[in-house]
Protein backbone atom coordinates (compact mmCIF):
# COMPACT_ATOMS: atom_id res chain seq x y z
CA UNK A 1 0.00 0.00 0.00
CA UNK A 2 1.30 3.39 -0.83
CA UNK A 3 -0.10 6.58 0.66
CA UNK A 4 2.61 9.11 -0.28
CA UNK A 5 3.76 11.05 3.21
CA UNK A 6 1.37 11.73 5.55
CA UNK A 7 -1.77 10.67 6.76
CA UNK A 8 -4.27 8.30 4.76
CA UNK A 9 -7.24 10.28 3.30
CA UNK A 10 -8.51 7.29 1.65
CA UNK A 11 -8.01 3.46 2.03
CA UNK A 12 -9.27 0.12 -0.13
CA UNK A 13 -8.12 -3.13 1.40
CA UNK A 14 -9.09 -6.08 -0.58
CA UNK A 15 -12.11 -4.93 -1.74
CA UNK A 16 -14.75 -6.91 -3.79
CA UNK A 17 -17.80 -5.65 -4.96
CA UNK A 18 -20.13 -8.41 -6.54
CA UNK A 19 -23.41 -7.86 -7.91
CA UNK A 20 -24.69 -11.19 -8.16
CA UNK A 21 -22.34 -13.51 -9.78
CA UNK A 22 -20.40 -10.80 -11.96
CA UNK A 23 -17.27 -9.28 -9.91
CA UNK A 24 -17.63 -5.39 -10.56
CA UNK A 25 -14.67 -4.50 -8.38
CA UNK A 26 -11.89 -7.09 -7.09
CA UNK A 27 -9.23 -7.31 -4.65
CA UNK A 28 -8.74 -3.76 -5.14
CA UNK A 29 -6.17 -2.41 -3.14
CA UNK A 30 -5.07 1.30 -2.90
CA UNK A 31 -4.73 4.41 -0.88
CA UNK A 32 -5.06 8.30 -1.60
CA UNK A 33 -2.57 10.38 1.12
CA UNK A 34 -4.57 13.87 1.98
CA UNK A 35 -3.68 16.80 -0.31
CA UNK A 36 -2.86 14.05 -3.29
CA UNK A 37 -4.38 14.15 -6.96
CA UNK A 38 -4.75 10.78 -7.96
CA UNK A 39 -6.50 9.80 -11.07
CA UNK A 40 -8.32 6.33 -12.18
CA UNK A 41 -8.05 5.06 -15.71
CA UNK A 42 -9.49 2.25 -17.02
CA UNK A 43 -11.68 1.14 -20.09
CA UNK A 44 -15.62 0.64 -20.12
CA UNK A 45 -17.04 -1.47 -17.44
CA UNK A 46 -13.63 -1.95 -15.44
CA UNK A 47 -15.25 -1.02 -12.35
CA UNK A 48 -14.21 2.43 -11.59
CA UNK A 49 -17.41 4.15 -11.07
CA UNK A 50 -18.21 0.94 -8.76
CA UNK A 51 -15.34 2.36 -6.67
CA UNK A 52 -16.24 5.59 -6.33
CA UNK A 53 -19.05 4.51 -5.25
CA UNK A 54 -17.72 2.54 -2.59
CA UNK A 55 -16.07 5.80 -1.32
CA UNK A 56 -19.13 7.61 -1.54
CA UNK A 57 -20.55 5.59 0.75
CA UNK A 58 -23.83 5.05 -1.00
CA UNK A 59 -23.11 1.33 -1.62
CA UNK A 60 -21.18 -1.29 0.70
CA UNK A 61 -18.25 -3.35 -0.27
CA UNK A 62 -18.96 -7.32 -0.58
CA UNK A 63 -16.00 -7.49 1.11
CA UNK A 64 -12.80 -5.77 2.13
CA UNK A 65 -12.71 -2.64 3.91
CA UNK A 66 -13.34 0.99 2.32
CA UNK A 67 -12.01 3.95 4.47
CA UNK A 68 -12.15 7.56 4.33
CA UNK A 69 -10.48 9.71 7.19
CA UNK A 70 -10.39 6.35 9.30
CA UNK A 71 -14.33 6.13 8.69
CA UNK A 72 -16.29 3.32 7.00
CA UNK A 73 -18.38 5.59 4.56
CA UNK A 74 -21.55 3.46 4.19
CA UNK A 75 -21.97 2.86 8.14
CA UNK A 76 -20.90 5.83 9.23
CA UNK A 77 -22.67 7.75 6.52
CA UNK A 78 -23.29 10.67 8.27
CA UNK A 79 -20.23 11.00 9.86
CA UNK A 80 -18.62 12.14 6.77
CA UNK A 81 -21.20 15.10 6.31
CA UNK A 82 -19.33 18.22 4.58
CA UNK A 83 -16.09 15.71 4.66
CA UNK A 84 -16.59 14.77 0.74
CA UNK A 85 -18.27 15.83 -2.39
CA UNK A 86 -19.27 14.77 -5.55
CA UNK A 87 -19.00 15.99 -9.40
CA UNK A 88 -19.92 13.69 -12.18
CA UNK A 89 -20.19 13.06 -15.48
CA UNK A 90 -23.26 15.26 -16.05
CA UNK A 91 -23.78 18.02 -14.17
CA UNK A 92 -26.68 16.65 -12.01
CA UNK A 93 -27.99 20.31 -11.45
CA UNK A 94 -31.55 21.22 -10.06
CA UNK A 95 -33.35 22.85 -12.90
CA UNK A 96 -35.56 24.89 -10.12
CA UNK A 97 -32.38 26.13 -8.54
CA UNK A 98 -30.74 29.43 -10.29
CA UNK A 99 -26.54 28.65 -11.01
CA UNK A 100 -26.17 30.46 -7.32
CA UNK A 101 -28.72 28.47 -5.50
CA UNK A 102 -27.52 25.18 -6.62
CA UNK A 103 -24.06 25.96 -5.56
CA UNK A 104 -25.88 26.57 -2.35
CA UNK A 105 -27.43 22.99 -2.20
CA UNK A 106 -24.87 21.63 0.21
CA UNK A 107 -24.10 24.47 2.62
CA UNK A 108 -27.70 24.81 2.72
CA UNK A 109 -27.77 20.86 3.75
CA UNK A 110 -24.95 22.00 6.09
CA UNK A 111 -27.32 24.21 7.66
CA UNK A 112 -25.58 27.26 6.84
CA UNK A 113 -27.32 30.77 6.89
CA UNK A 114 -28.62 32.17 4.09
CA UNK A 115 -26.73 35.48 3.49
CA UNK A 116 -23.52 33.27 3.77
CA UNK A 117 -24.64 30.54 1.72
CA UNK A 118 -24.92 33.29 -1.21
CA UNK A 119 -21.74 34.87 -0.58
CA UNK A 120 -19.88 31.83 -0.93
CA UNK A 121 -22.07 30.09 -3.54
CA UNK A 122 -21.24 33.32 -5.75
CA UNK A 123 -17.57 33.34 -4.57
CA UNK A 124 -16.95 29.22 -6.13
CA UNK A 125 -18.82 30.63 -8.69
CA UNK A 126 -15.93 33.33 -9.30
CA UNK A 127 -13.26 30.68 -8.91
CA UNK A 128 -14.79 28.34 -11.53
CA UNK A 129 -14.97 31.70 -13.73
CA UNK A 130 -18.20 32.55 -13.66
CA UNK A 131 -19.01 35.91 -13.05
CA UNK A 132 -22.00 38.60 -13.44
CA UNK A 133 -25.25 39.27 -11.38
CA UNK A 134 -26.65 38.40 -14.34
CA UNK A 135 -25.14 34.71 -15.41
CA UNK A 136 -25.30 33.49 -11.53
CA UNK A 137 -29.00 34.21 -11.66
CA UNK A 138 -29.50 32.17 -14.84
CA UNK A 139 -30.99 28.55 -14.37
CA UNK A 140 -29.08 25.86 -16.38
CA UNK A 141 -31.01 25.61 -19.25
CA UNK A 142 -29.83 29.15 -19.49
CA UNK A 143 -26.63 28.10 -19.67
CA UNK A 144 -24.42 26.40 -21.67
CA UNK A 145 -22.97 22.56 -21.18
CA UNK A 146 -19.39 24.13 -20.24
CA UNK A 147 -20.78 26.43 -17.52
CA UNK A 148 -22.66 23.92 -16.00
CA UNK A 149 -20.10 22.02 -15.75
CA UNK A 150 -18.40 24.61 -13.80
CA UNK A 151 -21.64 25.01 -11.54
CA UNK A 152 -21.67 21.51 -10.55
CA UNK A 153 -17.71 21.47 -9.73
CA UNK A 154 -18.36 25.05 -7.83
CA UNK A 155 -21.20 23.06 -5.90
CA UNK A 156 -19.36 20.47 -5.19
CA UNK A 157 -16.23 22.46 -4.21
CA UNK A 158 -18.32 25.16 -1.82
CA UNK A 159 -19.08 22.76 1.14
CA UNK A 160 -14.59 23.15 1.29
CA UNK A 161 -14.57 19.27 1.68
CA UNK A 162 -11.45 17.33 2.53
CA UNK A 163 -12.32 15.21 0.15
CA UNK A 164 -13.69 15.65 -4.21
CA UNK A 165 -14.69 12.73 -6.18
CA UNK A 166 -14.83 13.33 -9.74
CA UNK A 167 -16.27 10.66 -11.86
CA UNK A 168 -15.41 12.06 -15.82
CA UNK A 169 -16.73 15.08 -14.75
CA UNK A 170 -14.84 16.74 -17.81
CA UNK A 171 -15.21 13.82 -20.36
CA UNK A 172 -18.60 15.31 -21.75
CA UNK A 173 -17.27 19.22 -22.85
CA UNK A 174 -15.81 19.79 -26.04
CA UNK A 175 -11.58 19.67 -26.05
CA UNK A 176 -11.44 23.52 -25.86
CA UNK A 177 -13.68 23.82 -22.74
CA UNK A 178 -12.55 20.67 -21.08
CA UNK A 179 -8.65 21.69 -21.28
CA UNK A 180 -9.87 24.83 -19.48
CA UNK A 181 -11.58 23.60 -17.13
CA UNK A 182 -9.10 20.78 -16.32
CA UNK A 183 -6.71 23.05 -15.69
CA UNK A 184 -8.64 25.63 -13.73
CA UNK A 185 -9.57 22.73 -11.74
CA UNK A 186 -6.30 21.58 -10.94
CA UNK A 187 -4.85 24.71 -9.90
CA UNK A 188 -7.71 25.12 -8.15
CA UNK A 189 -7.39 22.70 -5.78
CA UNK A 190 -4.06 22.27 -5.41
CA UNK A 191 -3.98 25.90 -4.34
CA UNK A 192 -7.05 25.10 -1.31
CA UNK A 193 -5.21 21.99 -0.40
CA UNK A 194 -7.83 18.99 -0.64
CA UNK A 195 -7.60 15.47 -1.93
CA UNK A 196 -8.54 14.83 -5.09
CA UNK A 197 -9.46 11.06 -6.65
CA UNK A 198 -10.69 11.91 -10.22
CA UNK A 199 -11.84 8.80 -12.87
CA UNK A 200 -11.27 9.67 -16.08
CA UNK A 201 -10.98 7.42 -19.21
CA UNK A 202 -8.10 9.04 -21.07
CA UNK A 203 -4.54 8.65 -20.67
CA UNK A 204 -3.62 12.21 -21.11
CA UNK A 205 -6.30 13.99 -19.02
CA UNK A 206 -4.46 11.89 -16.02
CA UNK A 207 -1.05 12.29 -16.77
CA UNK A 208 -1.97 16.07 -17.34
CA UNK A 209 -3.65 16.49 -14.27
CA UNK A 210 -2.91 13.90 -11.46
CA UNK A 211 0.16 13.30 -8.80
CA UNK A 212 -0.53 9.48 -9.37
CA UNK A 213 -2.45 7.35 -12.05
CA UNK A 214 -3.91 3.89 -10.69
CA UNK A 215 -4.70 1.54 -13.77
CA UNK A 216 -7.57 -0.48 -13.10
CA UNK A 217 -8.14 -3.69 -15.31
CA UNK A 218 -11.64 -5.76 -15.85
CA UNK A 219 -12.64 -6.83 -12.80
CA UNK A 220 -11.49 -3.52 -11.38
CA UNK A 221 -8.39 -4.55 -9.85
CA UNK A 222 -4.84 -2.44 -9.60
CA UNK A 223 -2.85 -3.10 -12.66
CA UNK A 224 -0.64 -0.82 -12.31
CA UNK A 225 0.00 2.59 -10.54
CA UNK A 226 2.22 5.51 -12.26
CA UNK A 227 3.59 8.38 -10.14
CA UNK A 228 3.29 11.78 -11.53
CA UNK A 229 6.40 14.83 -10.77
CA UNK A 230 5.96 18.40 -12.16
CA UNK A 231 9.27 18.05 -14.36
CA UNK A 232 7.77 14.92 -16.43
CA UNK A 233 4.53 16.47 -17.43
CA UNK A 234 7.12 18.43 -19.64
CA UNK A 235 9.02 15.47 -21.09
CA UNK A 236 7.51 14.08 -24.06
CA UNK A 237 9.23 11.39 -24.02
CA UNK A 238 8.67 10.41 -20.40
CA UNK A 239 4.87 10.97 -21.20
CA UNK A 240 4.45 8.92 -24.64
CA UNK A 241 6.50 5.79 -22.95
CA UNK A 242 4.00 6.09 -19.64
CA UNK A 243 1.11 6.64 -22.04
CA UNK A 244 1.75 2.98 -23.57
CA UNK A 245 2.13 1.68 -20.81
CA UNK A 246 -0.74 2.17 -19.32
CA UNK A 247 -2.46 1.64 -22.73
CA UNK A 248 -1.03 -2.03 -21.85
CA UNK A 249 -2.12 -1.95 -18.36
CA UNK A 250 -5.78 -0.76 -19.13
CA UNK A 251 -6.52 -3.32 -21.87
CA UNK A 252 -4.11 -5.64 -22.75
CA UNK A 253 -2.80 -5.88 -26.53
CA UNK A 254 -5.56 -3.95 -28.76
CA UNK A 255 -5.56 -0.13 -28.42
CA UNK A 256 -8.41 1.17 -25.98
CA UNK A 257 -11.00 2.62 -28.56
CA UNK A 258 -11.36 5.97 -26.77
CA UNK A 259 -7.50 6.11 -27.42
CA UNK A 260 -7.73 5.80 -30.90
CA UNK A 261 -11.25 8.18 -31.10
CA UNK A 262 -8.56 10.83 -29.37
CA UNK A 263 -6.08 10.26 -31.64
CA UNK A 264 -8.72 11.03 -34.56
CA UNK A 265 -9.91 14.20 -32.97
CA UNK A 266 -6.64 15.75 -32.14
CA UNK B 1 -51.54 28.55 -22.87
CA UNK B 2 -49.62 30.83 -24.09
CA UNK B 3 -45.80 29.82 -23.50
CA UNK B 4 -44.15 32.12 -26.23
CA UNK B 5 -41.36 31.54 -27.31
CA UNK B 6 -38.15 29.20 -28.02
CA UNK B 7 -35.03 30.52 -26.35
CA UNK B 8 -32.08 28.99 -28.97
CA UNK B 9 -29.85 31.00 -27.98
CA UNK B 10 -30.14 30.02 -24.40
CA UNK B 11 -29.56 33.52 -23.39
CA UNK B 12 -32.77 33.92 -21.34
CA UNK B 13 -33.15 37.47 -20.65
CA UNK B 14 -34.12 40.14 -23.45
CA UNK B 15 -35.68 38.32 -26.15
CA UNK B 16 -36.63 39.02 -29.80
CA UNK B 17 -39.92 37.43 -31.22
CA UNK B 18 -39.24 34.72 -33.31
CA UNK B 19 -42.08 34.13 -36.47
CA UNK B 20 -43.58 31.18 -34.50
CA UNK B 21 -44.44 33.45 -31.77
CA UNK B 22 -45.68 36.16 -34.09
CA UNK B 23 -47.83 33.81 -35.91
CA UNK B 24 -49.51 32.62 -32.24
CA UNK B 25 -50.36 36.24 -31.89
CA UNK B 26 -52.01 36.13 -35.19
CA UNK B 27 -53.35 32.83 -33.74
CA UNK B 28 -54.94 34.30 -30.69
CA UNK B 29 -56.46 36.85 -32.81
CA UNK B 30 -58.15 34.48 -35.29
CA UNK B 31 -59.59 32.65 -32.23
CA UNK B 32 -61.23 35.41 -30.39
CA UNK B 33 -62.51 36.32 -34.35
CA UNK B 34 -63.74 32.65 -34.13
CA UNK B 35 -65.02 32.77 -30.50
CA UNK B 36 -66.86 35.97 -31.27
CA UNK B 37 -68.78 34.51 -34.23
CA UNK B 38 -69.85 31.48 -32.58
CA UNK B 39 -71.39 33.34 -29.70
CA UNK B 40 -73.49 35.84 -32.34
CA UNK B 41 -74.50 32.60 -33.89
CA UNK B 42 -75.72 31.09 -30.68
CA UNK B 43 -77.18 34.50 -29.39
CA UNK B 44 -78.93 34.76 -32.74
CA UNK B 45 -80.47 31.12 -33.17
CA UNK B 46 -81.67 31.49 -29.08
CA UNK B 47 -83.09 35.15 -30.55
CA UNK B 48 -84.53 32.93 -33.38
CA UNK B 49 -85.99 30.20 -31.11
CA UNK B 50 -87.35 32.33 -28.19
CA UNK B 51 -89.71 33.75 -31.21
CA UNK B 52 -91.26 30.44 -31.97
CA UNK B 53 -91.35 28.90 -28.40
CA UNK B 54 -92.58 29.76 -24.88
CA UNK B 55 -90.28 31.49 -22.64
CA UNK B 56 -90.27 28.79 -20.23
CA UNK B 57 -88.37 26.64 -23.08
CA UNK B 58 -86.69 29.53 -24.54
CA UNK B 59 -86.60 33.08 -23.33
CA UNK B 60 -85.36 36.03 -25.63
CA UNK B 61 -81.70 36.51 -24.77
CA UNK B 62 -82.39 40.09 -23.59
CA UNK B 63 -84.13 38.77 -20.82
CA UNK B 64 -81.59 36.12 -19.42
CA UNK B 65 -78.76 38.80 -20.05
CA UNK B 66 -81.23 41.10 -18.00
CA UNK B 67 -81.72 38.06 -15.72
CA UNK B 68 -77.71 37.36 -15.21
CA UNK B 69 -77.26 41.42 -14.43
CA UNK B 70 -80.03 41.23 -11.93
CA UNK B 71 -78.78 37.81 -10.49
CA UNK B 72 -74.88 39.42 -10.02
CA UNK B 73 -76.90 42.42 -7.83
CA UNK B 74 -79.12 40.67 -5.70
CA UNK B 75 -77.16 36.43 -5.36
CA UNK B 76 -73.71 37.56 -5.93
CA UNK B 77 -73.32 35.50 -2.10
CA UNK B 78 -74.13 32.42 -3.88
CA UNK B 79 -71.37 32.81 -6.48
CA UNK B 80 -69.16 33.17 -3.51
CA UNK B 81 -70.17 30.16 -1.94
CA UNK B 82 -69.71 28.10 -5.07
CA UNK B 83 -65.70 29.78 -5.44
CA UNK B 84 -65.09 29.01 -1.47
CA UNK B 85 -66.67 25.50 -1.83
CA UNK B 86 -64.38 24.94 -4.75
CA UNK B 87 -61.29 26.47 -3.25
CA UNK B 88 -61.37 24.92 -0.18
CA UNK B 89 -62.38 21.29 -1.24
CA UNK B 90 -59.63 21.76 -4.19
CA UNK B 91 -56.99 23.02 -1.83
CA UNK B 92 -57.79 19.77 0.55
CA UNK B 93 -57.78 17.31 -2.47
CA UNK B 94 -54.39 18.97 -3.52
CA UNK B 95 -52.58 18.41 -0.05
CA UNK B 96 -53.95 15.47 0.85
CA UNK B 97 -53.82 13.62 -2.81
CA UNK B 98 -50.32 14.46 -3.29
CA UNK B 99 -49.28 13.56 0.39
CA UNK B 100 -51.08 10.06 -0.44
CA UNK B 101 -49.48 9.33 -3.93
CA UNK B 102 -45.75 11.10 -2.09
CA UNK B 103 -46.60 7.81 0.20
CA UNK B 104 -47.36 5.47 -2.42
CA UNK B 105 -44.02 6.26 -4.26
CA UNK B 106 -41.73 6.64 -0.75
CA UNK B 107 -43.09 3.65 1.29
CA UNK B 108 -42.64 0.69 -0.51
CA UNK B 109 -44.51 -1.43 1.94
CA UNK B 110 -47.92 0.17 1.79
CA UNK B 111 -47.86 1.30 -2.14
CA UNK B 112 -50.22 -1.46 -3.11
CA UNK B 113 -52.50 -0.85 -0.48
CA UNK B 114 -53.00 2.81 -1.49
CA UNK B 115 -52.61 2.16 -5.17
CA UNK B 116 -55.53 0.09 -4.55
CA UNK B 117 -57.84 2.15 -2.61
CA UNK B 118 -56.96 5.17 -5.13
CA UNK B 119 -57.85 3.05 -8.15
CA UNK B 120 -61.15 1.85 -6.56
CA UNK B 121 -61.76 5.56 -5.88
CA UNK B 122 -61.40 6.63 -9.45
CA UNK B 123 -63.23 3.58 -10.62
CA UNK B 124 -66.17 5.16 -8.60
CA UNK B 125 -68.75 7.35 -10.55
CA UNK B 126 -69.02 11.17 -9.00
CA UNK B 127 -72.86 10.22 -9.10
CA UNK B 128 -72.23 7.38 -6.20
CA UNK B 129 -70.08 9.73 -3.95
CA UNK B 130 -72.94 12.53 -4.54
CA UNK B 131 -75.94 9.95 -2.97
CA UNK B 132 -73.55 8.38 -0.35
CA UNK B 133 -72.44 11.78 1.00
CA UNK B 134 -76.61 12.62 1.21
CA UNK B 135 -76.77 9.54 2.98
CA UNK B 136 -73.90 10.03 5.36
CA UNK B 137 -74.18 13.68 6.45
CA UNK B 138 -76.72 16.49 7.46
CA UNK B 139 -73.98 18.96 7.28
CA UNK B 140 -74.76 20.26 4.07
CA UNK B 141 -71.23 21.74 3.66
CA UNK B 142 -69.54 18.35 4.65
CA UNK B 143 -71.69 16.71 2.21
CA UNK B 144 -70.01 19.29 -0.98
CA UNK B 145 -67.06 19.10 0.76
CA UNK B 146 -66.56 15.13 0.75
CA UNK B 147 -68.06 14.32 -2.70
CA UNK B 148 -65.41 16.67 -4.22
CA UNK B 149 -62.49 15.46 -1.80
CA UNK B 150 -63.36 11.84 -3.17
CA UNK B 151 -63.59 12.85 -6.80
CA UNK B 152 -60.48 15.13 -7.27
CA UNK B 153 -57.83 12.89 -4.58
CA UNK B 154 -57.32 10.22 -6.64
CA UNK B 155 -55.75 12.45 -9.18
CA UNK B 156 -53.07 14.04 -7.02
CA UNK B 157 -52.17 10.82 -5.50
CA UNK B 158 -51.96 9.65 -9.23
CA UNK B 159 -49.53 12.04 -11.15
CA UNK B 160 -47.53 12.78 -7.89
CA UNK B 161 -46.96 9.29 -7.60
CA UNK B 162 -45.71 9.05 -11.00
CA UNK B 163 -44.11 12.43 -10.62
CA UNK B 164 -41.47 11.09 -8.06
CA UNK B 165 -41.58 8.14 -9.96
CA UNK B 166 -39.95 9.83 -12.78
CA UNK B 167 -37.33 12.02 -10.28
CA UNK B 168 -33.88 11.20 -11.84
CA UNK B 169 -32.02 8.64 -9.96
CA UNK B 170 -29.12 10.50 -11.16
CA UNK B 171 -30.19 13.74 -9.04
CA UNK B 172 -31.03 11.51 -6.28
CA UNK B 173 -27.91 10.06 -5.90
CA UNK B 174 -26.14 13.88 -6.06
CA UNK B 175 -28.27 15.16 -3.32
CA UNK B 176 -27.62 11.90 -1.49
CA UNK B 177 -23.81 12.90 -1.23
CA UNK B 178 -24.06 15.93 0.81
CA UNK B 179 -25.42 13.06 3.59
CA UNK B 180 -29.23 14.87 3.83
CA UNK B 181 -31.90 14.10 6.09
CA UNK B 182 -35.24 12.28 4.67
CA UNK B 183 -37.03 15.78 5.61
CA UNK B 184 -33.92 17.75 3.93
CA UNK B 185 -34.45 15.35 0.92
CA UNK B 186 -38.41 15.90 0.30
CA UNK B 187 -37.83 19.55 0.63
CA UNK B 188 -35.07 20.42 -1.73
CA UNK B 189 -35.54 17.66 -4.04
CA UNK B 190 -39.04 15.79 -4.28
CA UNK B 191 -41.17 18.75 -3.38
CA UNK B 192 -39.86 21.29 -5.81
CA UNK B 193 -39.88 17.83 -8.17
CA UNK B 194 -43.62 17.57 -8.09
CA UNK B 195 -44.82 21.21 -7.94
CA UNK B 196 -44.95 20.66 -12.02
CA UNK B 197 -47.18 17.55 -11.59
CA UNK B 198 -49.52 18.96 -9.07
CA UNK B 199 -49.84 22.39 -11.27
CA UNK B 200 -50.43 20.19 -14.08
CA UNK B 201 -53.17 18.17 -12.39
CA UNK B 202 -54.98 21.21 -10.98
CA UNK B 203 -55.12 22.60 -14.52
CA UNK B 204 -56.45 19.44 -16.01
CA UNK B 205 -59.41 19.19 -12.90
CA UNK B 206 -60.17 22.72 -12.63
CA UNK B 207 -63.10 22.87 -15.32
CA UNK B 208 -64.56 19.74 -13.86
CA UNK B 209 -64.37 20.66 -10.51
CA UNK B 210 -66.38 23.89 -10.88
CA UNK B 211 -68.79 21.61 -12.56
CA UNK B 212 -68.90 19.33 -10.19
CA UNK B 213 -69.14 21.89 -7.17
CA UNK B 214 -72.19 23.34 -9.03
CA UNK B 215 -73.62 19.43 -9.35
CA UNK B 216 -73.10 18.52 -5.83
CA UNK B 217 -74.84 21.89 -4.56
CA UNK B 218 -77.69 20.93 -6.74
CA UNK B 219 -78.25 17.64 -5.04
CA UNK B 220 -76.85 18.79 -1.79
CA UNK B 221 -77.40 22.15 -0.22
CA UNK B 222 -79.44 24.89 -0.93
CA UNK B 223 -77.04 27.86 -1.22
CA UNK B 224 -74.49 28.08 -4.51
CA UNK B 225 -74.36 28.46 -7.80
CA UNK B 226 -75.77 24.60 -8.53
CA UNK B 227 -78.65 25.52 -5.85
CA UNK B 228 -79.92 28.31 -7.15
CA UNK B 229 -80.03 27.39 -10.82
CA UNK B 230 -81.77 23.87 -9.53
CA UNK B 231 -84.41 26.90 -7.83
CA UNK B 232 -84.66 28.25 -11.27
CA UNK B 233 -84.99 25.04 -12.99
CA UNK B 234 -88.32 24.08 -10.44
CA UNK B 235 -89.53 27.52 -10.98
CA UNK B 236 -89.26 27.11 -14.62
CA UNK B 237 -87.55 30.56 -14.96
CA UNK B 238 -85.36 29.29 -18.14
CA UNK B 239 -83.62 32.90 -18.10
CA UNK B 240 -82.24 32.10 -14.95
CA UNK B 241 -80.76 28.93 -15.56
CA UNK B 242 -79.60 30.39 -18.67
CA UNK B 243 -78.15 33.36 -16.35
CA UNK B 244 -76.31 31.46 -13.83
CA UNK B 245 -75.21 28.78 -16.98
CA UNK B 246 -73.33 31.97 -17.91
CA UNK B 247 -71.71 32.83 -15.01
CA UNK B 248 -70.65 29.56 -14.53
CA UNK B 249 -69.08 29.63 -17.68
CA UNK B 250 -67.06 32.65 -16.83
CA UNK B 251 -66.27 31.50 -13.07
CA UNK B 252 -64.37 28.61 -14.77
CA UNK B 253 -62.66 30.71 -17.45
CA UNK B 254 -61.47 32.62 -14.35
CA UNK B 255 -60.57 30.09 -12.47
CA UNK B 256 -58.74 28.83 -15.83
CA UNK B 257 -57.00 31.66 -15.71
CA UNK B 258 -55.98 31.75 -12.52
CA UNK B 259 -54.48 28.45 -12.18
CA UNK B 260 -52.30 29.33 -15.72
CA UNK B 261 -50.66 32.45 -14.05
CA UNK B 262 -49.74 30.55 -11.16
CA UNK B 263 -48.07 27.92 -13.25
CA UNK B 264 -46.13 30.76 -15.19
CA UNK B 265 -44.83 32.06 -11.98
CA UNK B 266 -44.02 28.88 -10.21
CA UNK B 267 -43.03 27.25 -13.46
CA UNK B 268 -40.46 30.38 -14.29
CA UNK B 269 -37.11 27.77 -14.24
CA UNK B 270 -38.70 25.97 -16.75
CA UNK B 271 -36.91 26.36 -20.52
CA UNK B 272 -39.99 26.61 -23.10
CA UNK B 273 -40.06 23.82 -25.46
CA UNK B 274 -41.49 24.20 -28.55
CA UNK B 275 -42.39 21.08 -30.42
CA UNK B 276 -42.92 21.21 -34.23
N1 LIG C 1 -25.82 -1.42 -9.81
C1 LIG C 1 -25.27 -2.37 -10.59
N2 LIG C 1 -25.90 -3.56 -10.76
C2 LIG C 1 -25.35 -4.52 -11.52
N3 LIG C 1 -24.19 -4.39 -12.18
C3 LIG C 1 -23.52 -3.24 -12.06
C4 LIG C 1 -24.02 -2.17 -11.27
N4 LIG C 1 -23.16 -1.14 -11.35
C5 LIG C 1 -22.16 -1.56 -12.15
N5 LIG C 1 -22.37 -2.81 -12.59
C6 LIG C 1 -21.46 -3.59 -13.44
O1 LIG C 1 -20.18 -3.52 -12.90
C7 LIG C 1 -19.21 -3.34 -13.90
C8 LIG C 1 -18.40 -2.09 -13.65
O2 LIG C 1 -19.23 -0.95 -13.80
P1 LIG C 1 -18.74 0.52 -13.55
O3 LIG C 1 -19.90 1.42 -13.76
O4 LIG C 1 -18.05 0.59 -12.26
O5 LIG C 1 -17.69 0.69 -14.74
P2 LIG C 1 -16.84 1.97 -15.13
O6 LIG C 1 -15.42 1.58 -15.05
O7 LIG C 1 -17.28 3.14 -14.36
O8 LIG C 1 -17.23 2.12 -16.67
P3 LIG C 1 -17.48 3.49 -17.52
O9 LIG C 1 -16.14 3.97 -17.94
O10 LIG C 1 -18.28 3.01 -18.67
O11 LIG C 1 -18.22 4.45 -16.65
C9 LIG C 1 -19.96 -3.32 -15.21
O12 LIG C 1 -19.87 -4.60 -15.79
C10 LIG C 1 -21.36 -3.01 -14.83
O13 LIG C 1 -22.27 -3.63 -15.72
MG1 LIG D 1 -18.32 4.99 -14.80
Amino acid sequence: MTAAGGAAMIVLDRVDKRFGDHYAVRDLSFAVAKGEIVAIVGRTGAGKSTALHMIMGVMPPSAGTVRVEGLDPYADFKALKGKLSVSFQTDRLLPWRTAWENVALGLQIMGRDAPTRRAEAIRWLENVKITGAENVAKYPHQLSGGMRQRVSLARALAVDPELVLLDESFSQLDHVTSKALRSDFTELVRRVKKTCVLITHRIDDALEMADRVIVLAAPARLALEVRVRPEDRADPAWLRDRHRRIAEAMGGEEAPAEEVADGLRH
Amino acid sequence: MARSGTDRSGEGAPRVRTPGEAERRGGFRRDLIANLWVIAALIAGMQFWSMVAPPYIMPPPATSLETTGTVLQEDWRHILYTITRLVVSVGFALVVGSLIGALMAMIRPIQPYLMSIVVIDTGIPALSWMLFSVFWFKDPETRVFFILAMILIPFYALNVYDGIRALSRDLVEMVETFRPTRIEVFRHLILPHVVPYILMTTKSIIGYATRMTAFAELVSVNTGMGARMGLAQNNLAMDGVIAWTILLVFLNLAVQGLVSLAEKSLLRWRPEVEVR
